[in-house]
């Protein structure tokens, strides 16, 4: 049976020789190894970022922690195994590689090396196994949790509300918060995420907090959630859920205990109507016209004295739209896609030594590090700011309800009007 | 000059580009234009490609021809495909004039038949041996004949049995069939244990079960389901009595249910809570609302360990799922009210708008027993501020988990 295919070989051999073949060869090999060169060196420089927010590889609380005292080992060895295992079957091409020789005689089976190849991945993966079953089920443990977060996803953005609770350091939640985009928590306190979705599957991610978790609609899942020091935290949804998927971030800033319980004293403070003449209070009229029918700000009243109580249930597919009473508390808008502070205002907030950083976060967005422009271009236009099924005329499949925020023809004066009566909402 | 399967296609091209041109012309439809120009387009490919091979037959240069052409071949048997293609030609007749469905019928027949007919016809000309024809054929057929014979087969007998069993009672379906499984498995094993069984015996035996379960289906099918209950639940009861109030109160009068609504009232109603179907088993991932043998409301919500008897915080604008288990030792419901709605009740054609309380609640749960309540709230808490809720405590405000007939079970509801 070898002799044909002997045959073939010494004269493909024997043809190639004068051919353009080799030449192309020698060519392929060339740009393939240019290609890998090149690959290489892009992968090394990637891994030489140092600005990262969401690099898995730098945890920040003990869950991550958990996570990356797993990862590593099981990484090493999986790389370990890969690197056997690609430099034997570089070495079984090489060794043997065709050169006009015989094809030598075939075996069938060799019990031996067989049970030994079984055996050996098998004993790899229990010891790989075991510490990971440790550390789902450490993961999973919420009996620990000091303080409870209720996060909703929707397109495209977070809700996170915070439940009456003795928890969250000593002065507890007396009444219910409702924020978005930017979830607070008292640093070095172990948080039970407990989340849902309003509408698709979206995945809850602060990379150096904790893993992802799915946030299903109808179910609730839990999520142990801590940092170490105080800072913020970026993350973003892991579950692709509609046209600005990418768009959909969130942050967690993890404040000290007395930082977090200003900030829910502030959170819970009664609403200050802006001052009677003001831009903002001709604000507060264009907002009660335009924006209080989904957004709900907090002890807002119309001219007239009657409460102001959105429904976005009526005008959004999800049933829900961010609520703003306190928007300049945290400095991210719309999912977390926009920021509220000045480049030089964030950077003094993210790179804010931990002792530093709960008295800065909490500052908010002050006059001077406003970055209106966005907010300015979200009012005019947002369908244009980012991809959301906003068009009036594209809602049959969801009854005449919206996606996102959809474009609501301001005048120019109605948006500074509106300007002036957020940046007072905190 | 052209050979019969040129001259079908040229045919058929002429007549799909008439199609086009009347359908694209006489119709506004850009879509049924492009699929018949693509049909078009891909006959007179065919139509090309046929002229050039001339139907797999000789060419006239073909120095003998004679054995192999059409006329020196046998004549073909008889087949059945000319005869169900006219037979779905009639039925879509039929349908035409009687139900879109019967039309649907006639296409697929039509569909079958002519591809059969087709495949025969071109196998029978493959060469002068009929037993190799016929293998060409079913190699060609087979591969899409028994699979989707199969379906349909496995389909109607399906289709057979669900009429069946939904014509017997529920009892009678589970004794039939279970009686019916016990014969396969005696048959099954008669056949085992003996293997030399004249086979057109067993064939003759299945077809006559087989055909006696479709005509049993046909029959069932025909006669119509059993009468099936449509069990009313709480929401139906309380939206009765809210929107027809004095068609309620004369049911009440009558003796037919309890004279309250039935999320605040202790009491049995006849099909929600005597023939109640939808108690079921503890889900994971969900609040838990828990009547104690003393008398309180406790809950439990997903993460937290142990119970509490604060605020329950619900979400809103989002569909909430709470198991309601009663630990006491009476029959009890679990009810919400979350303050008021409006609605509209008519009164022939004048429409009034009235407010009614927006309540949900539990069938009867039996001492021991759970059951799952899903609902939505729209509404936060402070909507209702300053509107005391007459299921609270002594009329507080808010929203409110309660249990009619147990004074001290509530249980405060707030929605952010």
């Amino acid at each position: 049976m070898s002799a044909p295919n002997h045959d073939r070989t010494k004269r493909r051999d024997s043809d190639t020789a004068t051919s353009v073949t080799a030449v192309i060869s020698k060519i392929s090999r060339g740009r393939a190894a240019k290609f890998t060169a090149l690959a290489a060196a892009g992968a090394l420089v990637a891994g030489c970022a140092d600005n990262a927010p969401q690099d898995t590889f730098q945890p920040e609380g003990t869950n991550a922690q958990l996570i990356d005292d797993l990862a590593r080992p099981v990484f090493y060895i999986a790389g370990l195994v890969g690197i056997i295992v690609m430099a034997v079957i570089a070495w079984v091409v090489f060794r043997y590689r065709d050169r006009g020789q015989p094809i030598p005689e075939q075996t069938h089976g060799k019990p031996a090396l067989e049970i030994g190849l079984t055996i050996l991945p098998a004993l790899i993966l229990i010891g790989v196994a075991i510490p990971s079953v440790g550390v789902i089920m450490d993961l999973n443990e919420t009996d620990d949790t000091e303080c409870v977060v209720n996060v909703t996803g929707q397109q495209w953005w977070w809700e996170f509300d915070y439940p009456v609770q003795d928890g969250c350091v000593d002065g507890g939640i007396t009444e219910p918060i409702v924020t978005s985009g930017q979830m607070v928590i008292p640093a070095d306190t172990n948080v039970l995420i407990r989340g849902t979705s309003r509408d698709v599957i979206h995945s809850f991610w602060i990379p150096a907090l904790n893993g992802k978790r799915d946030m299903v609609p109808g179910r609730v899942h839990n999520l142990r959630m801590q940092a170490n020091e105080p800072g913020i935290y970026a993350g973003q949804c892991a579950e692709f859920c509609g046209l600005s998927h990418a768009n959909m971030r969130m942050e967690v800033a993890a404040l000290t205990d007395d930082g977090f319980a200003a900030w829910v004293d502030n959170q819970l403070e009664d609403y200050t109507p802006p001052e009677e003449g003001s831009l903002a209070a001709e604000g507060e009229a264009a907002f009660v016209a335009n924006c209080a029918r989904c957004h709900q700000v907090d002890g807002l009243e119309d001219a007239d004295g009657v409460p102001q109580v959105a429904r976005p249930d009526e005008q959004v597919y999800s049933g829900a739209a961010p609520n703003l009473t306190n928007l300049m508390t945290r400095n991210t808008f719309a999912g977390a896609t926009f920021d509220l502070l000045r480049d030089e205002c964030r950077d003094a907030v993210w790179e804010a030594p931990s002792d530093e950083f709960t008295d800065r976060y909490l500052e908010g967005v002050t006059d001077d590090c406003f970055a209106e422009v966005d907010l300015r271009e979200w009012l005019r236009d947002a369908p244009a700011m980012r991809p959301m099924y906003a068009d009036p005329e594209e809602l049959e499949p969801t009854d005449g309800l919206y996606r996102g925020m959809p474009y609501l023809a301001l005048s120019e004066d109605q948006i500074d009007q509106l300007l002036a009566y957020l940046l007072e909402r905190k | 000059m052209f050979t019969t399967g040129t001259k079908f296609l040229i045919g058929a091209s002429v007549v799909s580009l008439l199609a086009t041109l009347i359908y694209g012309i006489g119709q506004d439809g850009v879509l049924g234009t492009v699929g018949l120009a693509s049909a078009t387009v891909g006959l007179i490919f065919l139509t090309s490609v046929n002229a050039i091979l001339r139907d797999s037959n000789v060419f006239l240069d073909d120095e003998a021809p004679v054995e192999s052409t059409a006329a020196a071949q046998p004549a073909p048997g008889a087949s059945v495909w000319p005869l169900v293609f006219a037979l779905g030609t009639v039925v879509v007749a039929v349908g035409l004039i009687t139900y879109q469905p019967v039309v649907v019928i006639g296409l697929i027949a039509l569909v079958v038949a002519g591809g059969e007919w087709a495949v025969q016809a071109w196998s029978e000309r493959a060469s002068s041996s009929g037993e190799h024809n016929a293998e060409v054929r079913s190699r060609v057929s087979n591969p899409l004949e028994y699979p989707v014979g199969g379906a349909v087969a496995v389909g109607i007998i399906i289709y057979s049995f669900s009429r069946v069993m939904l014509w017997l009672s529920k009892t009678n379906t589970v004794i039939a069939f279970g009686a019916l499984a016990a014969v396969v498995v005696v048959v099954a094993f008669a056949l085992a244990r003996r293997p030399k069984l004249n086979a057109g015996a067993v064939g003759g035996g299945m077809a006559i079960g087989v055909v006696a379960l479709v005509a049993a289906g046909a029959v069932t099918g025909a006669d119509g389901e059993r009468d099936i209950p449509e069990f009313e639940t709480t929401s139906i009861w309380q939206e009765e009595a809210i929107l027809h109030p004095e068609e309620y109160a004369e049911g009440a009068a009558e003796g037919h249910h309890p004279e309250g609504l039935i999320c605040e009232s202790p009491e049995a109603f006849p099909e929600a809570d005597e023939n109640a179907s939808e108690t079921v088993a503890i889900k994971s991932s969900i609040y838990e609302v828990v009547l104690n043998d003393s008398g309180t409301l406790d809950y439990d919500v997903p993460g937290v360990v142990g119970t509490s008897t604060a605020v329950m915080s619900l979400p809103r604008s989002n569909p909430t799922n709470v198991i309601f288990r009663n630990d006491s030792d009476e029959e009890r419901r679990l009810s919400l009210d979350v303050g008021t709605m409006t609605v509209e009740i008519e009164h022939g054609e004048e429409v009034e708008e009235v407010e009614a309380r927006n309540q949900i609640c539990t069938t009867l749960i039996e001492p021991g027993g759970a059951q799952l309540l899903t609902f939505r709230v729209d509404e936060p808490t402070f909507a209702f501020d300053g509107q005391p809720n007459p299921n609270g405590p002594d009329d507080a405000e808010g929203f409110w988990f309660f249990v009619p007939g147990v004074d001290s079970a509530v249980l405060e509801v707030y929605v952010p």
